[in-house]
């Protein structure tokens, strides 16, 4: 691996002679301002020296410090996406200590409400959604662990550059997770035997990554060089297909993600072997009673089914195991894997002991089924093998070295979502020298297949005390083989598949048929280079890219970050255009201040929760949020920050402040999203909004499960994006389907008579009302008109119309 | 009632505006004024500065000024999703009919969206002359085909993908990718509407549900939400119209009259903020709402008349049925035009209920036996609906647009009695304000495969849309990820053949 670039940035001063020797047409000079070095001398110190210079060079006054009240509300809203309880309100009131807001925000901060807060916006600038997106948009299941793993870094304040890193190169650190950025966006399954639709699309792919990771970690529209040379920025189109070099053997899919196993944990797996061999045993004997239980004297075995099929027979010597399908109940044969075990428990059919797949053939142009699925490890349709031919076909394994073997289990689709395809009549042989053959298994002595049946139909044949031991074997051995999943392949997950790329070309006009000269694996040309062979290692392609982007001496990087976090905290960035620092971006409207902040990052280790201090520490956090027309006519949008500028809450700090307030917000963390759709899955997936939710619904909506297109019915209405486009900022239009939404939806209502339940059991209901949405008593006014409108129309109605105000669903 | 005694004057109320609204426009105007050093007009990448639209954060549906004098105010898109067959509709093509039977030079080395190709096809449906203008269309579409004098052609249209999500994409919103504007939202973005109680933008689903590409065809992308376009039909209402069951009218406004007095107590402690009092405008349009949207869905005064020229007075079988939900919808499209409502998309087909052509255009495999069902249930409606919007004078100040993702093959595929995805050459035409009327433009190669004359990208179709509404297409903007976006991404030519002296 090269090493990381060490000149860099400083290059870019002495650039002009070289590095653009061979595109001068392009840019003369750069001096532009976000391409020179992060300034390591400050004439200030502090985020307030810096701003308040501004404010008296404009002759604006800064507003006075708001009101305790107004500022733990802030805080909370802004950092945790949750209003305070009023609990904790009074707590902070009564803190008399001098360093009590400080106290406040270090609590706010090791919450970990605020890593579910953060990674909102990450994961909004990373397009993170758990569906494909376009036509077919089927789900990605296990997406979600990169959302657990981004919410979980910032939890931990993992070093900003070390979450860049993993991010492009987490195969690499031991963080695969992070590698869920890569693939995190739209990706086209519909294939074609077209090569122009082909190769498009694979090219729409990686653009989709180079735009993500130059618009996120640098600031830069990397995109734009796709089909010529960038018209305002010093960036060549041979830059973008370089940078395509480095993604080039980035592949989209599902895979186990990697874990080490230590002696305890080996001796563990070989427990759980022999404990599934065991229970498969005893339920194989229970499967037969129930068969002799029929009253017909049948003896025959259950009929096949997609999900699981378990062939036991008398332990064999072997070195050969072939499976010949005869007939499906429906198209070509499909095998997600085949699993064939020897007498210790273990699966010798695996690629990874050294097992070889062979077969009669393979359905073409599927990159979802492969022989090599066979025996993978990895079970589910897109982890399968398909036959060539119609309704027959044949799989073989040849054992690295002969096994004694006694239990073979194979299925169409483990997931048990597919039921075509499947093996109905078939033949399990086994051979020693590949020559003679002996019928270990058949579908001979099963009963004929008659539909898609529940493989554990035999369970009601049972008299009841079988009933309830193969019940119990049953749920006992999927723990068991969820845990030997867990043990031997890792979790699976929606991150990166990776594998070495041919060559990368630059493609005249972005077009995939106008290849014209090689281009090596590499980084912006304006800024040096990462001297990288065209033909080298995958892996060291983003490796060498994570270090040159995290490199302390790129000038991008750290200003971009922290222009982030400061857009978090006052809703605009000092540079207002947050995925564009290049020219056609806007200026700094503290150049020296985003400068400061930038170095005084790296510093401190790129400890996001340190500069983060320093913002909500800051006085102008803290000052009031008031209008000020003399003040507003110089500064309207208060960029200057001489008050704070007040904001409407995005559509998920809504949703969970509903919750919240209602006292029905479910806290739990992380795992599979809870779902706002039913989903109706056949070759194209389409959801419909659920009409009722229920506890299930109730957590925080970053665990719900993000559908590309398909926007929440109630939500979706406030600018939430949906995982589609890289977005920065969050639009906050207003609109009268914002109002229906949130005043006549059944989530709003049913949210409403639950709040008015929690309030039932106070005395005073209409000041708890105002205590628990605002924070603050109500005045003498509001309690005479909430009290009569209560009186009647009745304490929902209240609710519905307290949950719709603005002092609720803005930040002040 | 909305109390504006807050609101501050036209400027202020610009410059309370937030990031995304008023936002944009405010950048400029502060910026020329030099009261943000920061702040500086961008140029799109055509080199032309941005003519971005002026946003009222508090009513940005208000209707503003195009860039040009504009030849209509108003679209009407009728979409046939899955890719509507040109062969067998629009494009005469005496030479495949000749052919007919015989391989299509070059077809063996030809792979399209499902494979290898089979012989030339001829329309299973005869051409005849129709109207003055003796335009050959087939007996599939007969009732429209009787207004091809009112029909703008254009023969030589182009895409870019085959399939059809990406395909959908790009003739809705000019870029095969998920996540850009579309038409309608760009549209919305730049005029605003001419109706004050009704969306600016409406999209009319097919009652079998929504096309391939979903909701994409009228999103807003990375425009503010508020110029999506709202989806309803005429069976289906807006979603989260409806007063809340159990409670009465007046204990809803008794509701929302409380909501807006604790609004205004708050409002009286924020004098000036335009976020606030937007959000309490929002409330007031949204139950105007409530009472608008069911009056134009509600068709029961529609004449009898009416209802019998769209068919939709008849039901008993699978074709009259549908033609009646389809006609509802016409019949609900042209009541939207009449109210003002700025860009209506009005679909025909669906992916949801049957793809492969039973629900839709994607007539591969049996593409007779699909026709004559999709061909009736098309064919009545629309042209009633057409006639509908010219006898009341409304074609004057609309554009109407008929188009669909891609077209068709020649060739039925190897093995099938259908014809596969064809981008490279297929047709769309245009009727009323501005346009050419009858008239040709463009035109395929002999066998209507490939766009051989005045070829028509989706760039020149929206280019010529937008000056047809007044708009420049290299100066309507939106800053996104550093690029000002354009509907028409760097490219497009308005297609100025076609276009009325005006």
């Amino acid at each position: 691996m090269q090493p990381p670039l060490q000149i860099f940035f400083s290059a870019i001063l002495a650039f002009s002679v070289n590095a653009f020797a061979e595109k001068k047409e392009i840019v003369e000079t750069s001096d532009h301002w976000s391409f020179q070095t992060v300034a390591t001398e400050h004439r200030h110190n502090g985020v307030d020296a810096f701003l308040d210079e501004a404010l008296a060079k404009k002759e604006l006054k800064p507003s006075d410090r708001a009101d305790r009240v107004t500022l733990i509300r802030r805080l909370y809203l802004v950092m945790s996406g949750l209003p305070p309880s009023p609990e904790k309100v009074e707590r902070f009131l009564n803190d008399d200590s001098p360093n009590a807001w400080e106290k406040l925000v270090d609590k706010v901060l090791a919450s970990p409400r605020y890593g579910e807060r953060m990674a909102r916006h990450w994961l909004d600038l990373t397009r993170f959604a758990e569906s494909n997106g376009f036509e077919t948009n089927r789900e990605r299941t296990n997406a979600w662990r990169f959302r657990d793993y981004v919410i979980q870094s910032f939890n931990d304040d993992k070093p900003y550059d070390q979450f860049v890193k993993e991010h492009l190169a987490g195969d690499a650190l031991g963080a695969d997770l992070g590698t869920g950025f890569l693939v995190a966006g739209p990706y086209d399954i519909v294939k074609s035997p077209d090569p122009n639709l082909t190769l498009m699309q694979r090219q729409d792919e990686l653009a989709d990554i180079i735009n993500t990771t130059g618009t996120a970690f640098l600031g830069m529209t990397i995109g734009c060089a796709r089909c010529h040379d960038h018209k305002f920025d010093p960036i060549s189109q041979r830059d973008y297909y370089s940078m395509q070099a480095i993604f080039a053997g980035v592949k989209f899919g599902e895979r186990a993600v990697k874990r080490k196993i230590n002696a305890d944990q080996e001796k563990e797996l070989t427990s759980l072997r022999d404990s599934l061999s065991n229970s498969e045993r005893e339920l194989d004997l229970l499967r037969r009673v129930a068969a002799e239980n029929k009253g017909d004297n049948s003896t025959l075995r259950p009929a096949v089914n997609a999900k699981m099929n378990t062939e036991i027979f008398e332990a064999t010597p072997a070195k050969f195991v072939r499976f010949t399908i005869k007939r499906t109940n429906q198209s070509e044969p499909c095998l997600d894997e085949l699993a064939i075990y020897d007498t210790n428990g273990k699966n010798v059919a695996l690629a990874m002991s050294g097992a070889v797949a062979t077969s009669s053939g393979n359905l073409p142009g599927y990159p979802i089924h492969q022989l090599a699925h066979l025996n993978d490890g990895k079970t589910g349709n897109n982890w399968s093998w398909i036959s060539h031919q119609a309704s027959k076909g044949w799989v073989q394994i040849e054992f690295a070295k002969p096994s004694s073997v006694n239990r073979i289990e194979w299925s169409r689709d483990r997931d048990g979502r597919f039921s075509d395809r499947v093996a109905v009549d078939y033949v399990i042989e086994l051979s020693i020298d590949g020559k003679s053959w002996k019928i270990a298994a058949s579908s001979a002595d099963r009963e004929p297949y008659a539909g898609k049946t529940d493989p554990n139909a035999f369970l009601a044949k049972l008299p009841e005390p079988e009933a309830k031991r193969a019940h119990d074997l049953l749920a006992q051995m999927k723990r068991t083989r969820s845990r030997m999943t867990d043990l031997e392949n890792g979790v699976k997950a929606w991150v990166a598949n990776f594998s070495q790329p041919g060559a990368t070309h630059r493609l005249y006009r972005g077009d995939p048929m106008a290849k014209r000269e090689e281009v090596p694996p590499d980084a912006l040309k304006v800024i040096g280079s990462l001297n990288l062979a065209t033909n080298s290692p995958e892996q060291a392609r983003r490796m060498a890219l994570a270090e040159w982007i995290t490199n302390k001496s790129n000038p991008l990087t750290s200003r971009v970050a922290v222009n982030r976090l400061w857009q978090f905290v006052f809703g605009t960035g000092i540079v207002d255009t947050p995925s564009d620092f290049g020219t056609n971006g806007t200026l700094p409207t503290h150049p020296e201040l985003l400068d400061w902040l930038a170095s005084d990052f790296v510093e401190h280790g790129w400890s996001m929760k340190h500069t983060l201090r320093l913002l909500l520490n800051s006085d102008a956090f803290q000052r009031s949020s008031q209008p000020n027309s003399a003040a507003g006519r110089i500064d309207a949008n208060s960029r200057f920050l001489w008050r704070f500028p007040p904001r409407r809450l995005e559509a998920e700090a809504i949703r969970d402040g509903m919750l919240t307030v209602a006292g029905t917000l479910d806290l739990t963390m992380g795992g599979p999203g809870f779902h706002l759709f039913e989903v109706d899955r056949e070759n194209v997936v389409h959801y419909h909004p659920k009409e009722e939710t229920g506890p299930a619904e109730w957590r925080r909506m970053i665990y719900l499960f993000k559908i590309r297109q398909e926007q929440d019915a109630v939500f979706g209405a406030f600018d939430c994006p949906d995982g589609n486009q890289v977005i920065p900022t969050r639009n906050r239009s207003t609109t009268p389907l914002q109002a229906l939404n949130l005043f006549n939806s059944r989530f709003t209502m049913q949210q409403a008579e639950k709040l008015a339940e929690r309030l039932g059991d106070h005395q005073d209901k209409v000041s708890h009302a105002y205590q628990l949405l605002y924070n603050r008593p109500a005045t003498t006014e509001e309690l005479t008109d909430a009290n009569n409108f209560i009186g009647e129309h009745g304490l929902k109605a209240f609710c519905r119309a307290m949950l719709n105000t603005n002092e609720f669903l803005f930040i002040f | 009632m909305i109390d504006t005694r807050h609101l501050l004057d036209r400027r202020n109320f610009l410059s309370y505006s937030v990031n995304g609204l008023g936002g944009v426009a405010l950048a400029s105007l502060l910026g020329r004024e030099g009261l943000l050093g920061a702040e500086k007009l961008r140029e799109s990448a055509a080199g032309k500065t941005p003519l971005r639209p002026l946003i009222d954060a508090a009513n940005p549906h208000a209707p503003r000024v195009p860039h040009t004098k504009p030849r209509a105010k108003q679209v009407l898109m009728i979409f046939c999703s899955g890719a509507i067959s040109q062969v067998d509709t629009w494009d005469y093509k005496p030479e495949l009919i000749k052919r007919h039977g015989q391989p299509m030079p070059g077809g063996d080395k030809l792979i399209t969206f499902q494979g290898e190709q089979g012989n030339l096809m001829k329309s299973p449906w005869e051409f005849k002359p129709r109207g003055q203008s003796g335009k050959m269309v087939t007996d599939l579409l007969p009732r429209l085909g009787e207004l091809a004098d009112e029909m703008c052609f254009l023969h030589g249209m182009t895409g870019k993908t085959n399939t059809h999500g990406p395909g959908e994409n790009f003739m809705c919103t000019g870029f095969t990718l998920d996540g850009f504007p579309s038409a309608g939202a760009w549209t919305t973005y730049a005029l605003g509407s001419e109706t004050e109680d009704l969306p600016a933008y409406v999209a009319i689903p097919d009652v079998r549900g929504t096309p391939q590409s979903s909701v994409n065809c009228w999103g807003p992308g990375f425009l503010p939400a508020a110029f999506q376009g709202t989806s309803f039909n005429a069976a289906q209402p807006v979603r989260n119209l409806a007063i809340p069951g159990g409670i009465t009218g007046t204990a809803d406004d008794a509701t929302r009259a409380f909501l807006q007095r604790q609004n205004h107590r708050h409002l009286q402690n924020n004098i000036g903020d335009s976020q606030l009092a937007a959000r309490i405008a929002s409330y007031e349009l949204a139950a105007r709402m409530q009472l608008s949207i069911p009056e134009v869905t509600g068709l029961d005064n529609e004449p009898d008349y009416i209802l019998r020229d769209y068919g939709a007075d008849q039901s008993g079988n699978k074709i009259k049925d549908l033609r009646a939900a389809y006609g509802r919808n016409c019949i609900l499209a042209r009541r939207l035009i009449e109210r003002g409502v700025r860009f209506v998309q009005l679909f025909n087909g669906a992916y949801q209920t049957g793809g492969e052509g039973v629900s839709n255009w994607d007539g591969h495999k049996k593409i007779k036996e699909q026709y004559d069902i999709h061909g009736p249930v098309l064919d009545q409606p629309t042209a009633a609906l057409l006639k509908d919007l010219k006898s009341r004078g409304l074609l004057e100040d609309t554009l109407v647009v008929f188009c669909s993702e891609f077209g068709r093959m020649p060739t039925f595929q190897k093995g099938a009695s259908g014809r596969d995805h064809n981008p490279s050459g297929f047709t769309a035409w245009l009727a009323g304000a501005g346009v050419k009327a009858p008239f040709n433009y463009g035109a395929t190669d002999e066998f209507s495969y490939k766009a051989v004359e005045g070829i028509t990208t989706v760039y020149d179709f929206y280019a010529t849309i937008l000056h047809i509404l007044g708009l420049d297409h290299e100066r309507l903007s939106f800053y996104h990820n550093g690029i000002e976006r354009r509907l028409t991404d760097v490219h497009g030519e308005v297609i100025k053949e076609i276009l009325e002296p005006a």
